[in-house]
């Protein structure tokens, strides 16, 4: 059984959510609840192997292998609840891409053998919370910016006026923005507080580290930065919603490039 | 079957016409009771601003009601003359009928196709009737089975999908903006009665506070008290606009109300979230420039009308599917209705024979008793049941084949003389 288990691979829930995203987009052309039921059947299957794959081989997210792949997975439920939940939307269609791209972006990686610390063992409890603290406050800025693709794709309808209920059925352009506004409003004290932690953590072992200076390190600042700027905008400058989602897609963009970089603390990103 | 279906729609009769011959609801059961009293039939009365129609049955044995004698009743009630009546009403008989009400019922038969209102009109005329005992076997089957195809018709084809009133149009739109209503601020801006009916379908989606501006204060004041909103000053237009999130504009001024200078002041001053405005005003009230799919969204009347137009031609797709579904239906009622008509007396005629050939082969074996073999004995028996329904075959299918056609009703009397089946 365990052999088995160890069988999982990436391509197993990569390309599960890859035939539901299909039976999703077949849907749309020809709605039958048929198609709906299978990707969905798909789309948990993807989801059951993915997370046998992080339990077997609990990968760190210390590492960009185990970050993407970990923030796969929480786009994978946030896919699986949506779809559920917002039945007739075309939910899936944003979603599961996301997850396909995290997915993929981890083949550039490679698990790297052991890299120490595992941030599930509780060898550091405050690394742990640091990493986790992170992370979600990575998953508020996935949900953003899935949030952000759907309201700049509504704003699009509604412009060249399509025909309401028809082609890409979405959210309300009021809800889309307030999911985009929650998301980030609830992931910035969670980066400000990961990034603390992790800053005293750093302090405590900056001769073991690049530190500061790491990439992580300064695209997670760069993103803590970016933040900043959207809840200006947001709450002070009354920017429209078009150009808050914008900025958002522009943030996730960053979150991209700071998750395919290695934390100061992993062996292999040591100088 | 002895089924008819006389009246007259909107492309048989003209308007002043079809008013004339309306049944309000005190009159339809009156109505009712005349024709159950005057021609002792099942009679349903359907009568809506596109169509009168009597559907009404009779016994085989009676003689099936004409156009001319429906003119003549319809005369008499509405006071108009037959002759002014006849040439307008149109009559379908038995599996004709059938379809119709079919097609009625899946809305293939309205002025504008998909339609959802002529299910419940239909649906309240059989209720009536119901209610009048005016419905008898034939009409209660009929009407059960068209509601039944009509359901079938919505839920397998797009025929109904989408929204093609002006108003429901503009309120399908305001829902692609916003979720919740309880926390928004309608404006109305004039207070004509063109707004009237997006005002009563935005209404119903119970904002939290209506607000109302015109040129007349008066008839500000008049329009706020009837929608229970409250009247703002013309001269606080701009003020009103900041707080609102839908906007309905019907004043028609000219030159243009809002340009989009005026309205870039006013997006300066809200503190963000779209807006949403519904322009029905000729000339357009609303610069359509300011329509940015994000901070404003104007909808005017072209845009409403081209939504509605598009709905049509969506519906249209499925136009052909609804009619073969309807077709399957009619099929399948007609030959249920054939089977609960006749089945007895087919029934009785096959009863019948099995008694004459059990008696006949009976005497024939005693006659032969001792010289047949068992084997001979069944054979015996199998030769006088093959030929008992050869012998049946013939008038069983000739029946069936003259119900289908729509006179089956002489063929049954004349078995049940011939074969004395009373």
């Amino acid at each position: 059984m365990e052999s088995l288990l160890q069988n999982i691979t990436r391509v197993c829930f990569g390309a599960s959510y890859a035939v539901a995203l299909l039976l999703e987009l077949a849907q749309m052309l020809n709605p039958r609840p048929v198609l709906r039921l299978l990707g969905l059947c798909f789309g948990g299957a993807g989801l059951v192997a993915h997370t046998i794959y992080l339990i077997v081989r609990q990968p760190t997210i210390a590492a960009p292998f185990g970050s993407l792949l970990l923030l796969a997975w929480v786009v994978a439920v946030f896919y699986f609840y949506g779809t559920l939940h917002h039945r007739g939307l075309a939910w899936a269609v944003f979603v599961l891409p996301l997850a396909l791209i995290l997915i993929g972006l981890s083949y550039a990686f490679t698990d790297g053998g052991s890299p120490e610390p595992r941030w599930f063992t509780g060898e550091s409890f405050w690394g742990a919370i640091h990493g986790i603290l992170l992370l979600l406050a990575f998953v508020g800025l996935s949900v953003g910016g899935v949030a952000s693709v759907m309201y700049l794709a509504q704003a699009r309808r509604l412009k060249s006026k399509a025909l309401p209920g028809s082609g890409l059925r979405l959210l309300s352009l009021e809800r889309l923005a307030q999911m985009n506004r929650r998301a980030v409003t609830w992931a910035f004290p969670l980066l400000t507080a990961g990034l603390l932690v992790g800053a005293i953590l750093l302090a405590q072992h900056s001769d073991a580290s690049p530190g500061f200076f790491s990439p992580r390190v300064l695209g997670t600042i760069g993103l803590w930065l970016a933040f900043l700027v959207l809840l200006y905008l947001r709450y002070l400058a009354h920017s429209s919603n078009r150009q808050l989602a914008i900025l958002t897609l522009a943030a996730f963009g960053l979150l991209l490039v700071t998750l395919a970089t290695n934390h100061p603390v992993v062996p292999g990103s040591r100088p | 079957m002895n089924l008819a279906v006389i009246g007259c729609d909107f492309r048989s009769a003209p308007l002043a016409l079809r008013e004339r011959l309306a049944f309000p609801d005190a009159k339809l059961e009156r109505a009712l009771d005349e024709l159950i009293a005057r021609y002792d039939c099942e009679a349903v009365v359907v009568s809506t601003c596109n169509r009168v129609e009597l559907y009404l049955a009779r016994s085989l044995a009676e003689q099936a009601l004409d156009a001319g004698l429906v003119a003549e009743f319809l005369g008499e009630f509405h006071g108009l003359t037959a002759a002014e009546i006849r040439p307008h009403l149109l009559e379908r008989r038995d599996s004709e009928a059938v379809q119709h009400l079919f097609r009625v019922a899946a809305s293939l038969d309205s002025m504008i196709v998909g339609e959802g209102q002529i299910a419940g009109q239909l649906k309240r005329a059989y209720e009536k009737a119901r209610g009048r005992s005016a419905a008898g076997p034939l009409l209660n089957a009929l009407f059960q089975n068209a509601f039944a195809a009509a359901k079938r018709v919505r839920h397998e084809t797009g025929i109904a999908k989408g929204r093609v009133s002006v108003s429901s149009v503009a309120v399908d739109f305001v829902r692609e903006v916003f979720t919740r209503f309880d926390d928004k601020t309608v404006l109305v801006i004039g207070a004509g009665k063109m707004g009237g009916l997006t005002l009563r379908q935005l209404r119903h989606l119970n904002p939290r506070e209506i607000l109302v501006t015109n040129r007349s204060a008066e008839k500000a004041q008049s329009l706020a008290s009837e929608c229970g909103g409250t009247a703002v000053p013309w001269e606080q237009l701009d003020d009103a606009c900041v707080r609102a999130d839908i906007v309905l504009s019907t004043t028609g001024a000219e030159p243009t109300l809002m340009p989009w200078r005026r309205w870039d002041g006013i997006l300066a001053r809200r503190a963000g979230g779209t807006v949403v405005v519904i322009d029905i005003a000729i000339p357009r009230d609303f610069d359509p420039r300011i329509h940015d799919g994000d901070r404003t969204c104007v909808f005017n009347i072209d845009d409403l009308k081209n939504i509605r137009e598009k709905t049509l031609a969506e519906r249209r797709k499925h136009v052909a599917p609804a009619e073969a579904i309807v077709e399957q239906e009619v099929h399948r009622f007609l030959k249920e209705w054939t089977r609960r008509r006749n089945g007895p007396v087919i029934a009785r005629l096959t009863q019948d024979c099995d008694v004459k050939r059990a008696a006949i082969v009976a005497q024939v074996m005693s006659k032969l008793n001792g010289r047949l073999t068992d084997d001979d004995k069944r054979y015996l028996e199998k030769a006088f049941h093959l030929m008992q329904n050869q012998f049946l075959h013939g008038p069983i299918s000739a029946l069936d084949e003259a119900t289908h056609e729509g006179h089956g009703g002489n063929l049954l009397e004349a078995l049940r003389k011939l074969f004395r089946l009373e």
